[in-house]
């Protein structure tokens, strides 16, 4: 696994999430219950942004028309979503947070 | 209690499809049958007026509520091109209009609705379009010609997303709408205000508080009609879109004998979405429902109350526990804004908005509130999303807020709304 360091840990608030671009992949960083995930940053119903929606109970829930992800899985848990959302690895290293790309 | 092994669901479209989906979920292992009249596997319609309705020289969006192969996997007994003409309450069986009969224990009638027409737009003329259906979505994109102009008649939800999908192709749009607003019964005057000026900007002529005087129908697709509105001006056009409300399908239902309600026009159920038959169940558009909170029926044409109620229906008709509907949601996409809404409109509210309504901007961002003596009722959200969902629970329960709060800017919405959900919950 390639690991790329994204984002410091000061950078985001819980139940905040972050548009990141790395090696041109859109991605959202977000923290939820103090705990941190990487998913694609575009909803797989239609062109929105992940980092701008809803973080509640571990799922982040589009802006556009409230299509919700599990954001441990990338599970999509209700509709109009039916395509999962692809997630990644995600680590901290002192302020450093990393991403894993596979 | 008998044993229910049969099924019979009237319609297939979006609340058909989630109570079948439903109805396995909850373990019912029994017959289903699905009877539709139109050809197709049961379909989102939000896109169509959008997403399919864009799709000019470019593959049209996989609508399907289920994959392909749900409805031969789940062992349903999927009937398209088919409608269901009678339905014998008594016998609790069903005539169909290839002459079969088929008898079930519970019946949902997840029936829709039509297109409302007006007599001086025939849906048969060349010149005149209406929007319901997959097939006519496809029939009026072959009509949005760049460099033509089209009149939308109506401006509701479906007019104006007609309109900004048409204006998106490069086709001249007028809009008529005879109330003197835009959206006037369901959003606040200076809601109407800002979106009218918007709908302007993008280069849609808007004829507001004009009834039509006079129309004049061209026989053949090539060639101008003629509408005539009160004021005197007279609008040239290959195609006329109408879009001005929609007919719930309830003719079964009233031939059944069941309740219907009368001010809504909706079949009539209970909070489990039970009709005045106790064997028939109503989901979706068609329906008018008694809720809690409510004062009376709501009948409510959304993606998510076909999804709520098909829901609410399959688990009752499974012997299973209902929990409420969910509160009224409704999004639309038009003229590069995400439009969300939460509630309803009612008498007295009093609304405040967070952010800036200039309707010039590119993407705006605001929020507009409808409080009831301090309690948000109705919502509406302009590309905010989020922050409407944040503010959900506030109008589920009707919890008191502090109106200059909510408009601070300074002060997140995601952390008001948890700050007003707190002190709710806090002891005097």
């Amino acid at each position: 696994m390639n690991w790329i360091r994204i984002a410091s840990v000061g950078q985001l608030e819980d139940d905040e999430s972050l548009a990141i671009e790395v090696e041109g992949k859109q991605l959202a960083l977000h923290k939820t219950d103090g705990e941190l995930f990487v998913s694609d940053n575009i909803c797989t119903h239609q062109y929105a942004l992940l980092s701008d929606g809803f973080l509640e109970d571990g799922c982040i829930e589009c802006p556009l028309h409230q299509a919700k992800f599990d954001l441990r899985t990338g599970r999509a848990m209700c509709a109009p979503a039916t395509v999962d959302v692809q997630v990644y690895s995600v680590k901290t290293e002192g302020q450093d947070i990393f991403v894993g790309l596979p | 209690m008998t044993t229910v092994s049969s099924i019979l669901v009237a319609g297939a479209g979006q609340a058909a499809a989630v109570a079948v989906a439903a109805l396995r979920d909850q373990g019912y292992g029994g017959r289903i049958a699905v009877v539709g009249d139109e050809a197709h596997a049961p379909y989102e319609r939000p896109p169509l007026s959008k997403s399919v309705l864009a799709a000019v020289g470019a593959p049209e969006p996989a609508i399907s509520v289920k994959d392909p192969d749900f409805f031969a996997s789940q062992q349903v007994d999927l009937r398209l091109g088919t409608q269901i003409t009678a339905i014998d309450p008594a016998a609790r069986q069903a005539t169909l209009s290839d002459g079969a009969r088929l008898d079930y224990d519970y019946c949902l009638l997840a029936t829709g609705g039509a297109a409302r027409t007006l007599p001086a737009f025939p849906p048969s003329s060349p010149a005149v379009c209406y929007l319901r259906t997959l097939d006519d979505a496809r029939a009026l994109r072959g009509r949005l010609q760049p460099g033509t102009h089209i009149v939308v008649i109506g401006g509701g939800f479906l007019g104006l997303e007609i309109a900004s999908t048409a204006l998106s192709l490069g086709v001249e749009v007028s809009i008529v709408e005879t109330a003197p607003r835009v959206l006037a019964r369901v959003v606040p005057e200076a809601f109407s205000n800002w979106l009218q000026r918007r709908v302007e900007l993008s280069g849609a002529k808007l004829h507001i508080g004009q009834a039509i005087a006079d129309v004049w129908l061209s026989g053949s697709a090539q060639a101008a009609s003629t509408i005539a509105l009160s004021n005197g001006v007279q609008l040239e056009a290959r195609l006329a879109a109408v879009a001005v409300g929609l007919s719930p399908n309830t003719q079964l239902a009233r031939d059944a004998g069941l309740r219907i309600d009368t001010a809504t026009g909706g079949i009539l159920v209970d909070e489990h979405c039970r009709s005045s038959d106790p064997h028939i169940y109503a989901a979706g558009d068609c329906t008018s429902q008694i809720r809690a909170g409510w004062t009376a029926p709501l009948r409510l044409e959304s993606w998510q109350n076909a999804n709520e109620q098909a829901r609410i229906a399959a688990c009752a008709m499974a012997g299973r526990n209902t929990t409420a509907a969910a509160y009224p949601w409704f999004w639309t996409d038009q003229f590069d804004c995400n439009i969300q809404m939460l509630g309803l409109p009612q008498d007295g509210l009093e609304y405040i908005v967070r952010g800036s309504m200039d309707p010039a901007q590119a993407a705006p961002r605001f929020i507009m509130l409808g409080l009831l003596q301090g309690r948000p009722r109705h919502a509406l959200a302009v590309n905010a999303g989020a922050d409407l969902r944040a503010l959900r629970p506030l109008l589920e329960n009707a919890l008191p807020i502090d109106p200059t709060r909510f408009c601070d800017e300074a002060v997140t919405v995601r952390a008001f709304a948890k700050a007003a959900q707190a002190s709710a919950a806090a002891p005097n």
